[in-house]
């Protein structure tokens, strides 16, 4: 299968800055991330399996571009992301509080906690899509979780 | 709520730029190179790292100017025209056919604002080596007068290095195959260390 750029857009975008957004906590970087692997789907021109298929390999690119970018030191003097989440329009305070405590974890672990909450893949896809063993992977996801919990506690369960 | 809810909608405010989508309708419309905005910035570095720019000018009013480009490895006169982030350069191949390539892109003050790519830095990149995949197979990088094949010169993760020496610098081009490559005058850029 295989969808239009606009398609892909439509669909994915947000998925996608959303990814990129969680690892480099930069909305202008997030957006030349997304604005980055939507060329790059476009001159693939490849055919996907399937919708999953599709959706793991633009979050596979989004993040590796993001993590050139993170590395790179014209990253430093950006706006932060807490003067950018004075303009998100949070549903809760909790919400607030969880964007917080997310974007204070370490990158690594930042990825791992997106990509399981937010797009509820299990340790075996999240493994596939950072390219990391496993292992890695349940071992940055506890670690996440427990300095979200340490860090909102009563406002995150145990869900381990 | 349970933590993947609550998850999900404290991210679900985040939303991509509309302007991501632009770029890539451009390259739709037309047969152009473009500058990736973080590209355009590593053309800024380079830039600051002293790398001579080769093209040269010549002013014909305005923001439009006529240059002197490399294009697989053939020099040719070719008009820039600058039109604030974006710039295109049409030229004649040698059937006097004409083509036009193009793109757009910002680098970073050091306040962290962005600003149109100056004339001298979309030079730079426009002098920059390129790979091209030819349809009988093979793959060449081309930098002003050279053209070096690379066919089998990758590796088994199929990337390839290359040293590229021109009169006042050494490149080190680093090519992963199909797959994009980068290029420093310092030392190979690894691999992993751009998609």
């Amino acid at each position: 299968m295989k969808l239009s750029v606009d398609e892909v857009f439509r669909k994915y975008a947000d998925r996608i800055f959303s990814a990129a957004f969680s690892i480099c906590r930069n909305q202008a970087d997030a957006d030349d991330v997304v604005q980055d692997t939507l060329i790059r789907y476009y001159s693939l021109n490849k055919d996907f399996e399937s919708e999953t298929h599709l959706k793991a390999w633009l979050l596979r690119v989004a993040i590796n571009r993001v993590k050139d970018i993170s590395a790179s030191f014209w990253h430093r003097n950006k706006v932060s992301w807490e003067d950018y989440m004075e303009e998100l329009p949070f549903q809760e305070p909790e919400d607030s509080r969880l964007f917080q405590a997310v974007m204070g974890l370490p990158a690594k672990y930042r990825a791992v906690i997106h990509l399981h909450y937010y797009e509820d893949y299990p340790v075996q896809d999240i493994a596939r899509i950072l390219g990391l063993p496993q292992g890695t992977v349940k071992s940055q996801l506890s670690r996440g979780r427990t300095l979200l919990k340490n860090s909102l506690q009563e406002e995150w369960d145990d869900d381990e | 709520m349970t933590n993947k809810q609550r998850y999900q909608q404290t991210f679900s405010v985040l939303h991509a730029s509309e302007s991501s989508l632009l770029e890539v309708t451009k390259m739709k419309k037309a047969t152009k190179r473009y500058i990736p905005r973080l590209a355009a910035v590593c053309a800024a570095v380079i830039l600051v790292m002293g790398l001579a720019t080769v093209a040269y000018a010549q002013d014909m009013g305005g923001i439009q100017r006529k240059i002197q480009l490399w294009i697989h490895g053939d020099q040719t006169d070719a008009i820039l025209d600058i039109r604030g982030s974006e710039y295109s350069v049409t030229y004649q191949d040698g059937q006097g056919q004409s083509h036009e390539i193009g793109g757009g892109g910002v680098a970073f003050n050091p306040d962290g604002s962005e600003r149109p790519l100056t004339e001298a830095e979309i030079l730079e990149h426009l002098d920059a080596p390129d790979v091209v995949y030819r349809k009988d197979g093979t793959v060449w990088v081309y930098y002003r007068g050279q053209a070096t094949e690379i066919t089998d010169r990758f590796d088994e993760d199929g990337v390839c290095y290359v040293q590229i020496n021109a009169n006042d610098a050494t490149l080190y081009l680093t090519v992963k195959y199909d797959n994009g490559y980068a290029y420093s005058p310092s030392g190979y850029i690894q691999p992993e260390e751009f998609n």
